[in-house]
């Protein structure tokens, strides 16, 4: 029973996804109503009918009370709803089954109003404007833009019940140094470069590659003019992969209900023997200092190699230590499983909104164009592309951001008429908008910015402050109007400027045909990503733990896997779903007392004594002393990354009072078992942080 | 030791809202929202944002009712959190601040609702027969109070005000809890509690009980004694000084675990007060020995069937208003101009009590009293003429007759409806079956019941009581089920259909027996779950001795006479030397190396060594703490927590009786938050293992 809805202040649908459970529930309710024969009003009118009073009555409260609905429960909390004002747009979500939290309700509101941002960039800062996209008055286009939103929800849903890494919000990477290094190779070699040199890119300039197998990372690199990209825009990239191509954890999930959205089939085929032992002469890269010139291009430094065995007796699984026990290995033959041969189809490149710094500024929501190019099921290939137009996006954010402002300080009251004009922020932003104009053209921009400055600027009768309000509300609504006319309208998948086709085969062709010898490997790697292979007898009383370095948003941990066909280190079956949905419950509750302030959290739940460290480093690795951290209202946007980059923001809290050094944040979750006595439990975790960050400082290369 | 600290009094602000609004009141279009409201605190408040909030809260919860099936229990704005109850058509609906945890929001709504039926009766009743006016009074007092005893430590967890029992000499608590076991022995009296200054010495009492007896103490000291207090002692000229007895009322399953461990009764009873299961299997064996065995669980049924009843109507006839709602003993002073013989003899039981002299049976008495003992009106309209208009009202209530259950509802089986959601089955198998099986019995066993009853000098006169016994014993075992579903059960019950059905089908009968009528009289009343007792107070300067009490207990005045004479002097005694050993308010204690905070969760009483003013530690600490309990009341797996953060660590455990949560005061050296052996938190369970066994909270 779970439904989620976007609505505007008069209860007007923009946006709805329901469960089955939830469809059925309004066919009981409506189906009665109705005579025999009446066609039922569409689900979206049945929603509207059905919440138009609470949308209604949180809108009289913000207006009389200047408060709003956050949450309603009903008895032992069979029913949860969550509600939460995005600009003018109210977004809900309720579940009736009691298999979410307030916490994971709002967090799927936070997460689906980034998704809108990624898709329509900074046309969701204008009410108006966004409404049109998400409601497309066309019913063809509405329900695709619809469907796909939905099919998103969903995908998000499944990846957060499933994944490691979306339960914490971190990208996962699959670490073996060796194939990194040929995968970043050939990434630079034969995508990146090729695309950039080939004269038929149209104008477009590939700024990243990245190889996912699964909803890992595999590879990543980003050509040299590129700015860096976000933890949350390389999460949500991974979400998007993931929905254009589920893989099997996702779809597996589904299989007792086939997967609504994806009427793919499934084969299973074992296979025999496909990576043969590592140790057969695939002579690893030294990793002595190689200064290879010929990579003198950003990019992220891959998988933490543990430097031989000075880590003690912590095993990484990786290019140079055969896997010492066997029945690890059988066991993953065993349970590899691939999908059909053949390879997907490509979908059409999608326009996309990230984060990027823009001539040395820094601009959200810089469009991009998304090539996700399928090289075999489960493992597939983005390719990230920006226009030329993109410095346009700076010029737009940069006079929105300033109007954004102004309108804040007129609300406040605290400047009108005279002061106004004198204001260093109104003077300059008067200039970039003069140039702008100057520049752009546009009967309706230029008009509007006219009627603004006679109101603002006229000496003889300054305008009040509501008229200035409004004027600067129709030139927000002109720019947005330029930025979706230039990025959305003209939108790769809308016959905008895209790569060629056969472009893009070729690059696609060319992955293939460098992974064809490791395909199967990392198929069977995604599923059993072992870190520490050895951790269970290093930590006895250790069940599983997931360390995250916050900074770089990458997360470690053991594969935890409960489905029927993939095992993990805690075997498979009801153990293992038992132990994650013990995890799940740890990552909860730490993030609600992170939210709370509390940086450390242990307690010892049934057989279980969970445990719950942030902290902050140096670049050294010095530890640096705790500070106290933000307490947030129980509405406040969660504490992730998906929906509101906690970290970055706490990252940048913690950075005011060191401004000499970089700081870096690392959580540790630990699950041990509850006879684990407190200090054994502290002195392991302690150690156990120590290994895995000595492991992620050597270097690579 | 950490209750009514004065500090608390000038600042309510976690308290915004309270409101009671009356759905049934705004109908119509043009039905404006005001006439709903039948109290809003801070009643300062403007009308308009009265309005407001009544109108948008009411909305909301019936489009989530709608939505979800069951109504919403909380509404969290971003500065604000109401906890709501749907009683029928009403709705309680308290607004506190968000930083209060939603358990704690929740309890004291329900702690408020229990006051409020504990001395008002069902709501519908009261405000039917008490002027908005007064019950407002009421619940300014209620809330006056609440708002002054509450510490911080209290609000989160909504425990009793206790006495610190570390300061008492445990010889004092020894001595109290023998008074009120004393007092147990008494005929009629159930169990009680021993209240010093407003704080409890020692009790017998479930803990929800225990909280409306305290509240009561307060209400009276401030409210009563000056005007009040003479009224009473006029009336009741017999009634020992400083005694008060007023009928109160109780949850099903609070007069259940009353009933279910009884004291020794010292006076012969052919039955000894059964527990249930006995009970229960009486019931089995035959009525005769079945309705000795329940004889005495009898007479309260009845009563607490017939007032609700009677207020409507009582009302209706005369218009008259009592003056105040827990006193309708006077007010409602000769107001039943037509009692039937059979009522009449029932009222001279009470009337009995209230005049004080009589002490035995006074059966013809009942003419004459008809004009002075409100309890004949209650009784009264469950007669014949009573039943009838009452019952058709609870009918169109529930919109959905149905014809197929027989006749007369028993009380017991209606309260079973209340706790199972599958209430018609259990109606027409607990309900309607045994009483078929019992009916043959009702004629037999009635002299016995009389018999019983007298020699029990309980003076339950009359068949009426003996059909009820019948169905008293009909509800039992579902008592056990009603007990499990907690508290809640009685609010619930009150929306449940089923039981109006009952009432409703039991009015077409039409011609029954008027016995029979009168248990359709009661149908409505056990609709609220609703049981009367009497409860006795007796004070003695800052010692307030209270005994709840079975109803005959007001028209016993030898009982009466019998538990002050057995308390007063050790009373008296108790309270010189509690005067002793407790000095007043201590100077605020020593420099504290900790702070802790330990929960009875079975008496729910706290014990804590904060100061009354909350240094920004200690305000960490209940931050804390107020977190850590929402969780440990979530989930009962869990039993042990540490939480740091970089000025504070608080450790907390806890297990099915208790909680416990310590804080280390000293100025931890700062650490870095990655996990290190030497870090102070970790050590924290050893501390407070240490430190608290002084304090008699063992962790081990």
């Amino acid at each position: 029973m779970k439904c989620v809805l976007v609505a505007t202040e008069g209860a007007e649908v923009l946006f709805y996804w329901m469960d089955e459970e939830f469809e059925e529930s309004l066919r009981l309710k409506f189906g009665q109503s109705e005579n025999e024969g009446e066609e039922l009003p569409a689900l979206e009118d049945q929603l509207s009918t059905l919440l138009a009073p609470v949308v209604i009555s949180s809108m009289t409260m913000l207006e009389e009370l200047s408060d709003m609905y956050t949450c309603f429960s009903t008895e032992n909390g069979n029913y949860l709803y969550v509600l939460h004002l995005f600009g003018e747009c109210l977004f809900i979500a309720i579940n009736g089954d009691r298999t979410e939290g307030e916490g994971e309700l709002r967090r799927k509101l936070c997460v689906l109003k980034y998704l809108c941002e990624v898709h329509f960039g900074l046309v969701t800062v204008d009410g108006q404007l966004i409404r049109k996209e998400l409601r497309p008055p066309d019913l063809e286009q509405r329900t695709r833009v619809w469907e796909q939103f939905q099919s998103l929800l969903r995908t998000y849903g499944c990846l957060r019940e499933q994944e490691q890494s979306f339960a914490v919000e971190a990208v996962e990477r699959l670490i073996h140094p060796q194939l990194c290094e040929l995968c970043i190779e050939a990434l630079e070699q034969n995508v990146i470069q090729a695309v950039n040199s080939s004269r038929e890119r149209a104008g477009e300039e590939a700024l990243h590659a990245l190889l996912l197998v699964h909803s890992k990372l595999l590879a990543f690199y980003s050509s040299h003019g590129a700015s860096s990209l976000r933890p949350a825009d390389l999460l949500a990239l991974i979400l998007l992969v993931q929905d254009l191509y589920p893989s099997e954890s996702t779809a597996e999930d589904d299989d007792t209900q086939p997967s609504p959205w994806r009427g793919r089939s499934s084969q299973n085929i074992p296979v025999q023997q496909a990576w043969s032992p590592r140790s057969a002469g695939r002579a690893r890269r030294s990793s002595a200092g190689e200064t290879d010139s010929s990579l003198p291009e950003e990019y992220f430094t891959p998988a933490p190699s543990p430097g031989d065995q000075s880590s003690g007796s912590t095993i990484w699984l990786d290019g140079d230590t055969p896997p010492t026990d066997t029945p690890q290995v059988q066991m993953a033959e065993d349970t590899l499983q691939t999908l059909l041969p053949c390879c997907p189809v490509p979908s059409s490149p999608r326009r996309i909104f990230l984060d990027a710094s823009v001539k040395d500024s820094y601009c959200p929501m810089v469009p991009h164009t998304m090539y996700c190019l399928p090289l075999w099921p489960g493992i597939n290939m983005v390719l990230l592309t920006k226009s030329p137009s993109t410095p346009l996006a700076l010029v737009l954010y940069q006079l929105l951001d300033g109007f954004s402002l102004l309108e804040k300080k007129l609300k406040e009251g605290q400047e009108a008429g005279s002061t106004l004009r004198s204001h260093p922020l109104v003077g300059d932003l008067r200039q970039r908008m003069d140039k702008f104009v100057k520049n752009r053209g546009g009967q309706e921009i230029q008009s509007t910015w006219l009627e603004f400055k006679t109101k603002a600027f006229s000496r003889s009768e300054p305008a009040s402050c509501w008229e200035l309000l409004q004027a600067c509300g129709k030139v927000k609504r002109q720019l947005c109007a330029i930025y979706r006319l230039s990025f959305l309208t003209v939108a790769p998948g809308r016959g905008g400027p895209q790569l060629p086709r056969h472009l893009q085969e070729q690059v696609q062709t060319l992955m293939q045909e460098k992974l064809m010898d490791w395909k199967d490997f990392l198929l069977v790697k995604s599923r059993r990503n072992v870190t520490m292979v050895s951790y269970l007898e290093d930590f006895p009383g250790l069940v599983h733990f997931i360390y995250v370095d916050r900074t770089t948003g990458q997360m470690v941990a053991p594969s935890l896997s409960s489905s029927e066909r993939t095992s993990s280190e805690l075997g498979k079956g009801p153990l293992a779903a038992f132990i994650r949905t013990k995890v799940w419950s740890l990552i909860r509750r730490a993030r609600r007392y992170l939210q709370k302030g509390y940086t450390t959290l242990l307690f010892r739940e049934g057989d279980f004594h969970c445990s719950y460290f942030l902290w902050f480093e140096n670049e050294m690795g010095h530890k640096l002393q705790i500070m106290e951290v933000p307490v947030l209202s129980d509405d406040s946007a969660p504490v992730g990354v998906l929906g509101g980059d906690y970290y970055r923001k706490l990252l940048r809290y913690y950075s005011k009072g060191h401004p000499a050094e970089a700081v870096k944040c690392y959580e540790l979750l630990a699950l041990h078992l509850s006879v684990i006595p407190t200090d054994l439990l502290v002195q392991q975790a302690s150690e156990l942080a120590r290994r895995l960050w000595e492991a992620s400082r050597v270097p690579l290369l | 030791m950490a209750a009514s600290s004065s500090a608390e009094t000038k600042s309510a602000s976690w308290w915004n809202y309270f409101f009671l609004y009356d759905g049934s009141k705004v109908k119509e279009e043009g039905d404006p929202t005001r006439a709903g409201i039948c109290y809003f605190y801070p009643s300062q408040t403007l009308l308009d944002q009265q309005e407001l909030l009544c109108g948008q809260i009411a909305g909301v919860v019936h489009c989530i009712s709608d939505i979800s099936g069951s109504p919403p229990t909380l509404i969290r704005l971003r500065k604000l959190k109401f906890a709501v109850k749907v009683d029928g058509d009403y709705l309680w609906v308290l607004g506190c601040t968000v930083e209060l945890p939603d358990v704690s929001c929740t309890r004291f709504l329900d702690q408020l609702i229990g006051f409020f039926h504990f001395y008002n009766g069902p709501v519908s009743l009261a405000y039917k027969s008490c002027s908005r006016e007064e019950l407002s009074t009421e619940w300014d007092t209620f809330i006056e109070q609440i708002l002054k005893n509450t510490s911080d430590l209290h609000k989160i967890f909504n425990s009793l005000w206790n006495l610190d029992q570390t300061k008492v000499e445990p010889l004092l608590l020894l001595k109290a809890a023998l008074i009120l076991q004393t007092c147990q022995r008494s005929p009629h009296i159930l169990a009680g509690c021993i209240l010093y200054q407003g704080l409890i010495v020692s009790t017998q009492l479930p803990p929800s009980l225990t909280a409306k007896v305290l509240l009561r103490r307060a209400a009276l000291r401030d409210q009563r004694t000056p005007a009040g207090g003479e009224a009473l002692q006029d009336r009741g000229a017999a009634l020992p000084l400083n005694v008060q007895i007023i009928p109160v009322f109780l949850s099903e399953e609070e007069a259940v675990s009353l009933r279910e461990f009884p004291g020794e009764p010292i006076t012969s009873s052919p039955a000894p007060p059964a527990r249930l299961q006995e009970r229960a299997s009486a019931l089995k064996e035959g009525a005769t020995r079945h309705v000795e065995s329940t004889a005495w669980t009898v007479a309260t049924t009845l009563e607490s069937t017939s007032p609700d009843v009677a207020w409507p109507n009582g009302r209706g006839e005369n218009g008259h208003v009592s003056d105040h709602p827990a006193e309708l003993l006077d007010t409602a002073w000769g107001r039943a101009p037509g009692l039937s013989h059979s009522l009449g003899e029932q009222a001279a039981l009470f009337r009995e009590t209230e005049d004080l002299d009589l002490s035995e049976i006074h059966i013809p008495q009942d003419q004459e009293m008809g004009t002075s003992s409100d309890y004949f009106a209650f009784q009264c309209v469950c007669a014949p003429e009573g039943g009838g208009p009452h019952c058709k009202e609870s009918v169109s209530d529930s919109g959905n007759p149905d014809p197929r259950l027989p006749e007369t509802v028993p009380v017991g089986t209606a309260i079973s409806g209340l706790f199972s959601p599958s209430a018609p089955e259990m109606l027409s198998q607990n309900g309607a079956l045994e009483q078929c099986k019992d009916l043959p019995g009702d004629s037999s066993a009635a002299p016995i019941s009389r018999e019983d009853c007298l020699s029990r000098r309980t003076s339950w006169p009359l068949s009426s009581p003996r059909l009820e016994s019948r169905q008293t014993g009909a509800e039992l075992p579902v008592g056990d089920q009603g007990m499990e579903q907690g508290v809640d059960g009685v609010h619930e019950s009150c929306s449940a259909p089923h039981l109006e059905r009952g009432s409703g089908s039991a009015d077409s009968q039409g011609t029954r027996p008027p016995a029979d009528r009168t248990d359709c009289g009661s149908t409505p009343a056990s609709r609220t779950g609703l049981v009367r007792m009497n409860l006795y107070t007796h004070s003695v300067k800052g010692l307030v001795l209270s005994l709840l009490a079975e109803e005959p207990l007001l028209g016993d005045s030898a009982a009466v006479e019998e538990v002050y004479h057995s308390s007063l002097a050790s009373l008296n005694g108790l309270e010189v030397h509690l005067k002793e050993t407790l000095p007043g308010d201590e100077a605020a204690s020593t420099s504290r190396t900790y702070s802790f905070a330990h929960l009875d969760r079975i008496q729910n009483v706290l014990m804590a060594n904060l100061p009354q003013v909350a240094t920004p530690q200690d305000r960490r600490f209940l931050q804390a703490v107020s977190l850590l309990h929402s969780d440990f009341a979530q989930l009962p797996a869990l039993y042990e927590m540490t939480v740091r953060n970089a000025s504070a660590a608080v450790y907390a455990c806890c297990n099915p009786a208790q909680e416990t949560y310590f804080q280390q005061l000293a100025a931890a050296a700062r650490s870095s938050g990655f996990p290190s052996p030497q870090d102070s938190a970790f050590s924290l369970p050893g501390r407070a293992r240490q430190k608290l066994l002084k304090h008699g909270v063992n962790l081990l």
